[in-house]
């Protein structure tokens, strides 16, 4: 008798969750994007022969049906909390959850993308740069902070392969410029309002003035839920983004060769519409833009080779230069750089972060 | 498709179970064909016609080796049948290794052919020679209802991953088959459990074992990692296979023969596999060992014809070296088992037969998943520390405290203890309880394991 309830019970429960999530998913309307993950969710594949025949159209259709699938974000947790607490494991898809932080693995150490990245490095440098003074800083990934045994890569042994590869640049070391705290908990950056060493830092490496006793007013802008938040589909309290400000940075403005549009440091309506909040620093990516600084009491100009990084690190180098111009080398290759910009005696500092060179991403 | 997919879970499934259901019992079969027929073109959409045409050839043959018995003739229609099975295996899975080897002695090199291998031909062929040979000797009746023959050739749920369902195991059901409830409960703990193994424990494992052949960082603890992991994921994922082949089969009111009985269990390695792809190497055994002469013949002969199975063992598995060589080094084991080590297995104690068996499967595996012989020689010679390699390293600590406990529970999966305590008389009741609740919880975290499996973060270096 008892054999005989259970077995309903287990086929009443499969049929009702297979027929379910079916019907539900059959007459739930398709999103567009995923807010939390930050991308374009697939939508129903097209039907055509050549889609039909290559077997195209039934990856697709897996695509999408997962992308598409009722309830998407609360499996995910479901798969991260399983992950974390019944397996124990340390990370869910290299993610993980610690003291409120989100982290995620960088490791191991890819030399030849380093190297590559290296190469790239050397050759702006070969092209433009002769006889120019070029400074060049990694900023570590924060795992390399954390006290634990979590794995990281050692800024050192990148600093190495970089300098093997690459002649007469200075190295700016700034590891011990910043701490765990001075990243974000749901994000990969850095917080603007914590890197008042690593400009000092930097200052004093090239011989620029030194602006710690310069004032800006922090002004807090609101939540932000980084990218970390939305890939480990765990629920963690926000961040809050502060942006540094005083007249100086106010009257630059910016000026985007690719969109040709001109702007300010600090981008407020990205903050509004962005999924990236992050992009209120200098409106977001961007191959190559241009800082004017109209108060400038020098006409040095600097150019900084960056990655995402730099966006909030360059307003705070303003009071030193008349322009900062952009590169990012991600997005422009550097055999055209000499298209846009006139190499004269600007200072140059190459800026970036070790998950970006650890992977053979510039161009 | 695949089972462990969503399409397959909650569109082909839900949509096959319900039509299947509804219609008279005369219509079935036909469901089950057009069902499976969609699955598979949903794999290899090219190869469907491949697979409709074996089938005809073998219905053809079938009904001309049938027509011709007790005549000279059936022999020469069933070798032709033969020929043209495994004719079309050798073209599609073999023909670039054949020439590959050639090549390696002539100058003028042969181009290779561009086929890519179509899912599931080594499992259908073997299934069609079955049922020809058993034709052949009178042991299956001939099926002249060709959309009955494909259906048994082509159905789902054992069509792409085994078991190789014989013939004659399904012959009265393809006709007459029972639906129970009891029947179709089972086949869902069977199909949950089956798909907790494969996404749960085995691609949990593979993750690692991925990790592992990337990592420039070799360390004698994580070469033990990948040894134990890599033999945990391919036991999970094809005995998780043939879990969900079963269940869906028993779904469908069809009873297949088991696949795996606990094979790392074993206390020998002629144990073993009496354990592990039962349906093949009962296959081999069948149609190969035994109309060789089996060991009813001379000694000579009788180690011949186990060399001649285990290499036909090994290549079936796939067309590469490292397979020959796993099929090879398990016939010499064999023949060293039958002539003189079983008996001493026998006296020792239990624990050292089990640890002589994990370990020289350990090792098989390793030679099963390397991808050159420096490669296999190395992940070998370095589970014992030859080769100046550090006994840790940081990397090799991580993954160990990160994937202990899927670890542990795949040991602990791997043997029968689970499930002899659902068996205690005691436990009934509360196992009565315990089990609808951990089968629907397996299935609803499987299934959230197979979404986040699209886990592709937007990358962030946009910015």
């Amino acid at each position: 008798m008892q054999e005989k309830a259970k077995n309903k019970i287990i086929i009443i429960g499969f049929a009702l969750i297979l027929f379910l999530f079916f019907m539900i998913n059959l007459i739930k309307e398709d999103e567009q994007i995923s807010i939390t993950e930050r991308r374009k969710l697939a939508q129903f594949p097209k039907i055509t022969f050549e889609t039909l025949s290559s077997g195209k159209f039934s990856q697709n259709f897996e695509n999408y049906a997962i992308d598409q699938f009722v309830g998407r974000d609360s499996f995910r947790t479901l798969k991260a909390v399983w992950s974390n607490y019944v397996f124990k494991q340390k990370d869910n898809n290299g993610l993980f959850l610690l003291n409120n932080s989100i982290y995620k693995i960088e490791y191991p150490l890819n030399n030849g993308n380093i190297q590559n990245s290296a190469k790239k490095i050397n050759n702006v440098c070969q092209k433009y740069l002769k006889g120019m003074d070029v400074y060049f800083s990694i900023i570590p990934d924060k795992t390399y902070y954390l006290k634990e045994d979590y794995l990281s890569i050692e800024p050192s042994e990148v600093e190495e392969i970089i300098k093997n590869s690459v002649e007469d640049m200075e190295y700016i070391d700034i590891t011990n410029s910043l701490k765990l705290e001075d990243y974000y908990k749901t994000d990969l950056h850095w917080k603007q309002e914590n890197l008042k060493n690593v400009v000092s830092k930097i200052e004093e490496k090239m011989n620029l003035e030194n602006t710690s006793n310069i004032s800006y007013e922090t002004r807090q802008i609101g939540n932000f839920y980084g990218a970390y938040y939305g890939q480990l589909g765990r629920k963690v309290s926000p961040d809050k983004l502060n942006i540094l400000s005083n007249k100086v940075i106010e009257d630059c403005t910016t000026y985007n060769y690719e969109t040709k549009k001109t702007g300010k440091v600090y981008d407020e309506e990205k903050f509004k519409s962005s999924s990236d909040k992050y992009d209120i620093y200098l409106s977001g990516a961007a191959a190559l833009i241009q800082v004017e600084n109209p108060n400038a009491k020098t006409e040095k100009e600097l150019i900084l080779f960056r990655d995402s990084f730099g966006s909030s690190l360059a307003p705070l180098l303003l009071e030193n230069y008349k322009k900062i111009t952009l590169v990012d080398l991600r997005y422009i290759n550097s055999n055209i750089l000499g298209n846009y910009i006139n190499f004269e005696n600007q200072d140059v500092l190459f800026l970036y972060s070790i998950t970006v060179l650890n992977q053979n991403i510039l161009k | 498709m695949v089972f462990s997919s969503i399409t397959f879970l909650f569109y082909f499934l839900p949509v096959t179970l319900a039509i299947y259901y509804i219609v008279p019992n005369k219509f079935k079969n036909l469901v089950l064909l057009i069902a499976s027929f969609i699955f598979y073109y949903f794999g290899e959409p090219t190869y469907v016609l491949l697979m409709a045409f074996s089938i005809l050839s073998t219905y053809v043959f079938g009904i001309l080796i049938d027509k011709n018995k007790k005549t000279q003739y059936a022999k020469v229609w069933l070798i032709l049948a033969l020929i043209v099975s495994i004719g079309l295996l050798v073209c599609f899975k073999y023909m670039n290794f054949i020439i590959e080897n050639i090549n390696l002695w002539l100058k003028h090199k042969i181009d290779f052919i561009n086929v890519a291998l179509p899912i599931g031909i080594s499992f259908y062929t073997f299934q069609m020679i079955s049922y020809l040979i058993d034709v052949y000797r009178g042991q299956a009746k001939v099926q002249k209802n060709i959309l009955k023959l494909a259906m048994y050739v082509s159905l789902f749920p054992q069509l792409i991953a085994g078991p190789i369902v014989r013939y004659t195991t399904i012959e009265n059901e393809i006709e007459n088959r029972t639906h129970t409830m009891e029947k179709f409960a089972q086949g869902i703990r069977r199909f949950i459990i089956g798909l907790a193994k494969k996404v749960l424990i085995a691609n949990v494992l593979g993750e690692l074992c991925t990790t592992f052949l990337k990592t420039n960082e070799i360390s004698v603890l994580y070469e033990w990692i990948y040894a134990i992991s890599a033999m945990l994921q391919i036991y999970f994922d094809f005995s998780g296979y043939s879990d969900m082949a079963i269940g869906l089969g028993k779904m469908f009111g069809f009873e297949f023969l088991e696949n795996f009985n606990y094979p790392y269990i074993a206390k020998s390695i002629t144990d073993f596999w009496r354990r592990w792809h039962i349906s093949l190497s009962s296959w081999f055994r069948d149609y190969v060992y035994i109309p060789l002469g089996g060991n009813r013949t001379s000694k000579i002969k009788w180690l011949r014809n186990i060399m001649i199975v285990w290499l036909l063992t090994g290549l079936w598995h796939g067309a590469a070296w490292n397979f020959i060589i796993w099929g090879l080094y398990f016939g010499i084991l064999l023949i060293i088992e039958k002539l003189f080590l079983s008996k001493y297995l026998e006296k020792i104690p239990k624990v050292f037969t089990h640890i002589y068996v994990l370990i020289l499967v350990m090792i098989s595996f390793i030679i099963f998943n390397g991808e050159s012989v420096n490669q296999i020689v190395t992940n070998i010679t370095s589970l014992v520390g030859i080769g100046n390699i550090s006994l840790t390293t940081p990397e090799s600590i991580y993954y160990f405290k990160s994937y202990f406990i899927p670890i542990v529970i795949g040991i602990i999966g791997a043997t029968p203890i689970l499930k002899n305590i659902a068996n205690t008389e005691k436990y009934k009741k509360i196992i009565n309880i315990l089990e609808p609740i951990t089968l629907l919880v397996l299935f609803i975290i499987s299934t959230s394991y197979i979404i986040d499996g699209s886990f592709n973060p937007f990358l962030y270096f946009r910015f």
